[in-house]
């Protein structure tokens, strides 16, 4: 029995967090509301010259072959400064989507400059006025003429200015589950990007419009009609490494709170030692601590073919999602009035809650997974 | 990570396993575990349960060989409450005596103190209670007012106990006194002493629960006596002997982890039986969130014990961070009983025979309001936790 991180897993941690740190930790996200992604971007370079790009992709494509629960010390580090990007889309939805259903030539291309650096890639699945199901995709892609052609709208596609790929969930036939395909395609001129508002401003997100766009066969990743059943094996790796991103970033929030309640005085006392402030504060770390331990589990599960594989990964998606959302909220009430002001972080992580508890599948949908993985 | 157990381990697992199917009373592992409700009665077939572990080695496992135990490991611990919730064993009457006064004893009682009384805590021969809380003094121990006197060569003893746990079935008990005042420095001047709950000056009057159960009593002490030779360790130093008692609860919420674990399985089976609108209650999806909360937060807690426990392994010690255990367990049992009990509709009123499949959820239910007060409330709970792993400002008062 071990349920912890190794002493490297924790190493590697440090060298990120001091690299964050250099990088000003949440400053890099408050410049993206700036729309000043060049940091972000620096940071990214040098998130790939230390190999955290490279972790879970094979020997082969010039990775260094290790296990998901190898990229949890990133995950989280990156959780606590908030930081945007393609990361988790990258490396924890498109890169093992890819190991498993990829063709070699799609491997030799995208993994290798994924391992490099060199390309991030986004996701584009929802579309307007539908939730993340299969009846919600309606992006066609249809054969015509030889060639094969894309029509429709994606919208919240995540930072589509730092992508040099997206990797598309679209309709081939009937309007279910099983007419769906996922596809690469590579950024060019000819795609029509248009940045969307979102009251994350830190989290850039756009819309992207299909009107016959054509693209070959080699571009359908896994078998045509697949595309759902695949994706939910993405899925797994990928809401894994979001559990432990809201951790970390959780993990801050826990932090903030504490500090300022050991520093802020009222009433002669310093707010801590009210036991509103005191436990309410306590709460928070009792359920950080709850969903970091499910977190590490479930990245461990991805990797197994043990039976509680996609419970383990949805509860704690859903757990975390959960407590991220009330912890970042009573951060702002600890904090009082200096809380609720763009000045100080909390908001930040108020806002980036809400992106992700939305994001790809809600916690009743993945509620639901947990029951039905179970047999119930 | 790793899940694994080794070798050593998965034996020591198939042994207790084989032993517990060849001694649990007759038609247990059938479902007929049923235990008397006289109390004389229930007391006989809990000790006699006690004494077949003693004489099968499985008493008090984590103690030293030489007073009785298998110097078993953590992990073996941990596995000997998996089995023993798996069977759902009959409950250990002297679990005082064994988690907490043997240890405590092994660890700094005298020579004389081992001898008279670790062989008997092992058989039930003595059942032991502590006698801590006092009307005024719950969370707060250091308000004890029960003070021993020394009178000649005895000390006499005189005051009031309550909350304590099998008093009415216990033979011994370890008791807190006051034996000096520090008004500043009030956790100075305790001292702990072992003393017989049959002698003339000791009267035990149940206290009947919530839940009609009657497991509590309170104990009025009228110059009650004891001697020297039963103070543990030193004279004003019980607050040491306390914390050292403390420590020794090394896997204690583990068994409640299991135990709730095993209780939501069986909320589980419960929703596929009940019915509402024709269909079963588990099909509803308000239910089916409901249990995907409770299985998230009931797994969440046993892994982050595993997590606690690793460092205990690698530490030698726990980490501030296991005390959130006894907190999350407690709650979360309280919790998952209303749920059962709502989920049950109107019939979920019903009670003892009535109660429409099996009252335990009823009785669990109830039985879950003292679990968020007993051995430190959540409020107490949170305080330390907030103070030891958080760094908060100490609380008002203190």
């Amino acid at each position: 029995m071990d349920f912890s991180l190794t002493e490297d897993q924790e190493m590697f941690r440090g060298h990120i967090r001091k690299m964050l740190d250099t990088f000003g930790g949440t400053q890099v996200a408050r410049e993206m509301i700036e729309n000043k992604p060049e940091n972000l971007k620096k940071l990214y370079h040098t998130l790939a010259e230390l190999g955290c790009m490279a972790i879970n992709i094979p020997e082969e494509y010039g990775g260094l072959d290790l296990e998901s629960l190898d990229l949890v010390p990133t995950y989280e580090e990156l959780g606590r400064s908030l930081v945007p990007g393609l990361f988790m889309e990258t490396n924890a939805l498109a890169v093992p989507i890819l190991k498993k259903y990829g063709t070699d030539a799609q491997k030799q291309n995208y993994l290798s400059a994924v391992a490099a650096g060199e390309t991030h890639i986004s996701f584009a699945a929802l579309e307007p006025f539908h939730d993340f199901s299969p009846q919600g995709i309606q992006c066609t892609l249809q054969q015509k003429d030889g060639q094969y052609v894309l029509n429709g709208t994606k919208i919240l596609v995540p930072e589509a200015e730092l992508a040099e790929a997206f990797l598309l969930l679209v309709r081939t036939s009937g309007d279910q589950e099983d007419g769906l395909a996922l596809v690469l395609i590579d950024k060019t001129d000819e795609l029509s990007i248009t940045k969307q508002a979102s009251f994350d401003e830190a989290k850039h997100v756009a819309k992207l419009d299909f009107t016959d766009y054509t693209i070959t066969e080699e571009q359908i990743v896994g078998e045509a009609d697949k595309g759902w059943a695949n994706l939910q094996e993405g899925l797994l790796y990928f809401n894994a490494a979001l559990s432990s991103y809201m951790v970390g970033a959780m993990e801050s929030v826990v932090s903030m709170a504490a500090d300022y309640a050991n520093i802020r005085e009222q009433f002669g006392q310093k707010i801590g030692r009210f036991q509103a402030i005191k436990h309410s504060i306590v709460d928070m770390k009792v359920h950080l601590e709850i969903a970091r331990s499910l977190s590490y589990y479930a990245n461990w599960v991805a990797d197994t073919d043990e039976a509680d594989r996609e419970a383990a990964v949805y509860s704690a998606r859903t757990y975390t999602t959960e407590k991220f959302i009330e912890a970042s909220a009573q951060n702002i009430q600890i904090h009082g009035g200096i809380g609720f002001t763009e000045e100080i972080d909390c908001h930040l992580y108020v806002k980036r809650a809400r992106y992700y508890d939305q994001y790809l599948g809600s916690t009743p949908f993945y509620q639901e997974k947990v029951v039905a993985s179970l047999g119930w | 990570m790793d899940f694994t157990f080794t070798k050593k381990e998965e034996k020591f697992r198939t042994e207790l396993r084989t032993w517990l199917e060849e001694n649990l009373p007759e038609g247990w592992l059938e479902g007929k575990r049923d235990l008397p409700e006289d109390i004389e009665e229930y007391s006989r077939v809990l000790r006699d349960w006690q004494n077949k572990l003693y004489e099968g080695g499985w008493a008090a496992i984590a103690w030293p060989k030489e007073y009785g135990g298998r110097d078993a490991s953590l992990m073996e611990e941990i596995i000997y409450h998996q089995e023993m919730v798996r069977v759902k064993a009959p409950p250990l009457i002297n679990y005082i005596g064994i988690h907490m006064v043997g240890p405590t004893l092994i660890d700094m009682g005298t020579d004389e103190q081992k001898e008279k009384y670790l062989k008997k805590i092992l058989t039930g021969e003595e059942i032991w209670c502590q006698g801590y809380s006092e009307p005024n003094a719950g969370s707060d121990l250091t308000a004890i007012k029960t003070r021993a006197v020394k009178d000649g060569d005895r000390w006499l003893i005189n005051g009031q106990k309550v909350w304590t746990s099998f008093g009415h079935v216990a033979d011994k008990c370890f008791l807190l006194t006051r034996t000096s005042n520090h008004p500043e420095k009030k956790h100075r001047g305790i001292t702990v002493f072992l003393i017989d709950m049959d002698q003339p000056g000791v009267e035990t009057l149940p206290i009947v629960q919530m839940d009609g159960h009657k497991e509590f009593n309170e104990v009025y002490l009228t110059d009650a006596e004891a001697t020297d030779a039963d103070i543990v360790g030193q004279l004003d130093s019980g607050w040491h002997v306390l914390i050292a008692l403390m420590l020794h609860e090394r896997t204690g919420i583990g068994a409640e982890l299991f135990t709730l674990e095993q209780q939501f399985n069986d909320t589980v089976k419960m929703s596929q039986q009940y019915k509402i609108n024709g269909r079963p209650l588990i099909q509803d999806p308000m239910i089916r969130q409901k249990m995907a909360g409770f299985y998230a937060r009931i797994r969440g807690s046993l892994l982050n014990y595993y997590r606690n426990l690793t460092t205990t392994l690698k530490n030698g010690r726990p980490g501030p961070e296991s005390s959130i255990d006894k907190l999350v367990v407690s709650e979360l049992n309280k919790e998952l009983s209303s749920f059962a009990v709502e989920i049950q509709g109107h019939h979920g009123v019903l009670w003892d025979q009535d109660a429409p499949a099996d009252s335990k959820w009823q009785s669990l239910f109830l039985a879950s309001f003292g679990q968020t007060i007993g051995g430190g409330t959540s409020e107490v709970q949170r305080n330390t936790i907030g103070e030891r792993v958080l760094g908060l400002p100490k609380d008002m008062g203190r």
